[in-house]
This record gives C-alpha cells, sequence and structure tokens, in this order.
C-alpha cells in the first residue's frame, strides 16, 4: 500500500509540475452501466454509475486524468440458504487520477484510452430475514483503499468544443475490507458509459 | 402379500400421482411418517462398505411440520475427531444432509443441534464477521442424538452382474449376518428401452417384505419390488422417500464421484421398466437404532452400514 501511495504522490506532482505549461483543458460527464464482480459466488446485478473527469492536456495527445466516479446502490439477486433469505448491495465511489493518451483523427472522430489509479470508498450492505418470528434487519460496512482504473472509448466532434463519446472501463478495487475481515475481496467494476465532453 | 394398512393408504395415492403426473414422483409429497404431534427427529449416519465418509441426514419435526433450522442454527454431526455441519439441504424443508470423514475405528456418530452463525454462512462471497446478522440461538439448539455403526454388510448373493428377465424370478440375498440390526434393501434402477430412460429409487423394507428386517442371513426377494409395468402402476414397489432419498442420493453421488443428476431418483419415467434393460444398484443396508435426546417426544435416530450389488433386469425377447 505505501507504494502505491508513493505512485500516487508521484504522479501529482508530476502533473501540477506540467499544468503551468499545458493550454487546453477538457471536461467530461458520462453516465454508465456497471456490472459487478467480487470474485465470490456474488450475483450483483446491473447497476449505474456517474463518472466525471478533467483532463489538462500536457501534449496534443496525452493529458493528466483526474476523475470522480459515483455508483448507484447496485443490489444482488435475492438469495436464500439455510441460514436465511438474503440480499446485498453494494455502493462506491472513487477519486482517479492518471493519464489520458488519444489520438484525433482528419475526420472530427478521435479515440482514446485512460489509465490510473484510484482511491475508493465503498459500502456494503446486507440485509436479512428468517421467517415469521425470528428478527432479521440490516448491516452495514464501509471500507477505502486503492486500486486501478483503466478504459478505452470513442469521441465525435459535434462541434469544435462538443464532444460525443463512448467508453468501456473496467476498475479494480483492491483487498477491500482487508484488515477488517478474515475474508477480504477485490471488486471488479466493469461499465459502458456514453457522455458528453466540453472541450475549452 | 401382506400389506400394511400404510402402505395401503400411500400406494394408491403414489401410483394416481405417477400416472397423472406423466409418471414422475414428487418426492416433495413423501414426508417421513411422522406423528400429528409433538417434537420428531428424524437422523441417519450411514458408512457405505469401506468408503471413508459417511451419509449423515436430519430432519426435525414440530406437530408433522419439517421445521426449517435458520439464522445460523444447523445440525452438527461428529465423530470423536472429525466434525460437519449439515449445510445441504435435502429433498424437502428440513431436511438437511452432508458426508461426514470416518475410519474403521469410527463406531458412534452424535447429532446436535449448534448455533453457528458464521459457519453457518460460510458460502456466502462477502465478509460475514463484519457482516452479520445474528438472532441468536434457536429453541431447537442444545438438542442431540447419537447413533452407533452397526457390523458392516457383507453380501454373498446375488453375485454381481446376474442377469434376470422376468418380474417373478427372485433375488435371493445372502449375506454374513451380524449382531442383530433390522436388514432393508435400497435400490437405485436406471432402464433404458433404446429410446428413454427412467430412473427411480426402491426401498424394501419390512413394510413391503415381511421378514427382510431379520438378520438371519439370506431372504428372497421378487424381482417386482425393483421393477414394474407403467402400464399397470406400481403397487408392488415401494419408491425409496423421505431421509432414505436424500441417503440413497448422497449414496449415489459420492460413488459417482459428483457425477449424477441431483434429481436422478426422481427423474420422469419415460422407459417403460418391464419393457427396458435395467440397471439395478442394490443397496443392502443393515441399521441399528441409536438413542435421541429425552426432550424429543419421539424419533427415528439410525446408525447403519450398506454394501453393494449391481445386477441387472434384461426383459424377453417378443416376436412382432
Amino acid at each position: 500500500m505505501a507504494a502505491t501511495r508513493n505512485l500516487l504522490a508521484i504522479v501529482l506532482v508530476s502533473c501540477m509540475a506540467f499544468t503551468v505549461q499545458a493550454e487546453n483543458m477538457q471536461l467530461d460527464v458520462n453516465l454508465g452501466w456497471t456490472s459487478l464482480d467480487a470474485g465470490g459466488n456474488d450475483e450483483l446485478k446491473s447497476g449505474k454509475a456517474l463518472a466525471v473527469h478533467y483532463d489538462y492536456f500536457l501534449k496534443s495527445w496525452l493529458a493528466v486524468d483526474i476523475g470522480l466516479y459515483l455508483s448507484d446502490k447496485t443490489l444482488e439477486q435475492n438469495r436464500q440458504d439455510i441460514v436465511g433469505d438474503y440480499r446485498t448491495s453494494i455502493q462506491s465511489q472513487a477519486i482517479l487520477l492518471g493519464v489520458k493518451p488519444r489520438y484525433k483523427f482528419e475526420s472530427p472522430y478521435e479515440v482514446f484510452s485512460r489509465l490510473g489509479l484510484q482511491y475508493w470508498r465503498t459500502e456494503l450492505e446486507v440485509e436479512e430475514y428468517f421467517g415469521t418470528g425470528i428478527p432479521g434487519g440490516t448491516d452495514s460496512a464501509k471500507d477505502t483503499g486503492y486500486g486501478y482504473y483503466a478504459s478505452i472509448g470513442g469521441a465525435y466532434y459535434a462541434t469544435e468544443n462538443v464532444l460525443l463519446q463512448i467508453e468501456l472501463r473496467y476498475m479494480k478495487q483492491l483487498d477491500v475490507f482487508e484488515g477488517k475481515s478474515q475474508y477480504p475481496f477485490d471488486l471488479a467494476i466493469n461499465s459502458f458509459s456514453f457522455g458528453v465532453g466540453y472541450r475549452f | 402379500m401382506i400389506i400394511s394398512p400404510l402402505l395401503r393408504t400411500y400406494l394408491p395415492g403414489l401410483a394416481a400421482a405417477a400416472f397423472l403426473a406423466g409418471c414422475e414422483i414428487d418426492g416433495g409429497d413423501n414426508l417421513p411418517r411422522v406423528p400429528d404431534q409433538g417434537l420428531f427427529m428424524y437422523a441417519e449416519a450411514n458408512r457405505h462398505e469401506a468408503e471413508d465418509s459417511a451419509e449423515v441426514v436430519a430432519a426435525v419435526f414440530d406437530d408433522g411440520e419439517a421445521v426449517n433450522l435458520v439464522g445460523g442454527d444447523v445440525f452438527e454431526a461428529h465423530t470423536e475427531t472429525e466434525r460437519v455441519l449439515l449445510t445441504k439441504g435435502g429433498f424437502f424443508d428440513g431436511s438437511y444432509a452432508e458426508s461426514l470423514p470416518v475410519d474403521n475405528s469410527v463406531q458412534d456418530v452424535f447429532f446436535n443441534v449448534v448455533h453457528e452463525p458464521l459457519e453457518a454462512r460460510s458460502n456466502r462471497w462477502y465478509p460475514i464477521d463484519i457482516l452479520n446478522i445474528d438472532p441468536g440461538p434457536g429453541e431447537l439448539v442444545g438438542k442431540s442424538a447419537k447413533v452407533s455403526f452397526p457390523q458392516p454388510v457383507t453380501i454373498n448373493a446375488p453375485v454381481a452382474d446376474t442377469v434376470y428377465s422376468s418380474i417373478n424370478d427372485t433375488i435371493n440375498f445372502d449375506w454374513l449376518t451380524g449382531s442383530g440390526g433390522a436388514m432393508r434393501v435400497l435400490a437405485s434402477v436406471e432402464c433404458t428401452d433404446g429410446l428413454a430412460t427412467s430412473s427411480y429409487g426402491v426401498v424394501v423394507d419390512e413394510e413391503v417384505e415381511v421378514g427382510i428386517s431379520l438378520d438371519d442371513g439370506g431372504h428372497a426377494v421378487l424381482l417386482d419390488k425393483f421393477i414394474y409395468d407403467i402400464n399397470l402402476g406400481s403397487s408392488g414397489i415401494k419408491f425409496v422417500s423421505d431421509a432414505a432419498l436424500m441417503l440413497l442420493q448422497e449414496l449415489l453421488n459420492k460413488l459417482s464421484a459428483g457425477n449424477i443428476a441431483p434429481d436422478f431418483l426422481l427423474k420422469k419415467r419415460e422407459a417403460n421398466p418391464i419393457e427396458s434393460t435395467c440397471e439395478i444398484r442394490l443397496f443392502l443396508q443393515r441399521q441399528l437404532n441409536g438413542q435421541f435426546d429425552t426432550t424429543f417426544d419421539a424419533g427415528t435416530v439410525v446408525g447403519s452400514t450398506s454394501s453393494e450389488v449391481t445386477v441387472f433386469y434384461l426383459p424377453p425377447v417378443t416376436l412382432d
């Protein structure tokens, strides 16, 4: 974890050093559908998420990418075992920091990708019921940690400043509840999103 | 043949159900015959031949209704050295099964209802130790039973791969006499007519075959206790049900290393057994009654050993 923190700090300092020389910036707002996998026998349904990115172009093809990721509460299917009927849900937020290379074609299209690290905060909730006369209820726990993200996407310049874009994203939250539980897990989030970008 | 009142009650219903449901037996209707009132325990531990694990099954009934153990209450089966929780659901609500490691030194198996809110949830994916809604132990926690394994079963006859060609043929069972257990036969039958298959489970016990339970070293059983004519009904057969169904399914699952359908013993009957080639896996079982907790009003708790022999039924060839 210390190495991850150091890496984040280096990226941040590097970005700040370049900022004074940069000229262009871009703001992206994407709405997406997510698919979560906690690595076990989870059956989490699809959810929704919002991602906002601020890109500062150091060169015409490379930007520093700073983002905020907010997911809706993603529910699991209702499940039943010998203990009771239960359902889990997950809600996540993350701060993203990385780079965004792009390639702009002659035509009003470009392709891009993002690659970087994330600092996440995730809340896991469980509802469980046992039947008539036996008290059930809800329990929840939160954790924070680090991970990474990567994406590829394409954009269409509707005007000189406005882009319409689609993006496929993969995010990995590492060691969720490590140190708090004997059963930590890695949370993978896949998403397909579309959105609007504004080039300043 | 002497037919007990219970049998007279159940068999017409079973036969009718089989006919009306496309010859499919619904295990859900075959609840153990438990009293309408009071707390009843059913538990059985069976060790098959020299296997290194025993099948254990258990259920509790309150006023005739199976009780679901929930909230972390669960059956535990243990020997002096090994312990398992019965976390597999059986064929009806409130029935539970599992495999318990055993060896030749193991004589007794103890059943307890325990409250294990974490272990009972161990198949869940999320951190159960920090997200745990625990209602506390239920009323059945602490109740117990004990069974002992009888002597192992050694079958002398029929010999493996014996072929029978008529349901009026007799299977002459011959086994080494034990020291006073009750005998019964469980059978897994799989028939094929070249186009379709049927598979089902049968039990031959004192209820359908008077004298079979005596551990006297031998008994003759007509093949019509295992093979029947779908068009005439299954009046001579007692399909395996309740906990014995769980036990036989668990046993078949283990002997096939998991390569058997979970509903093998309840499959649709599409091939008519009497006109089909059938493989009959006979499990001769020796049962010994155990003891249950005095807080139960009644119960059937049994330790058992079993041995297997496979025979075949080949219908006579008919010329059209």
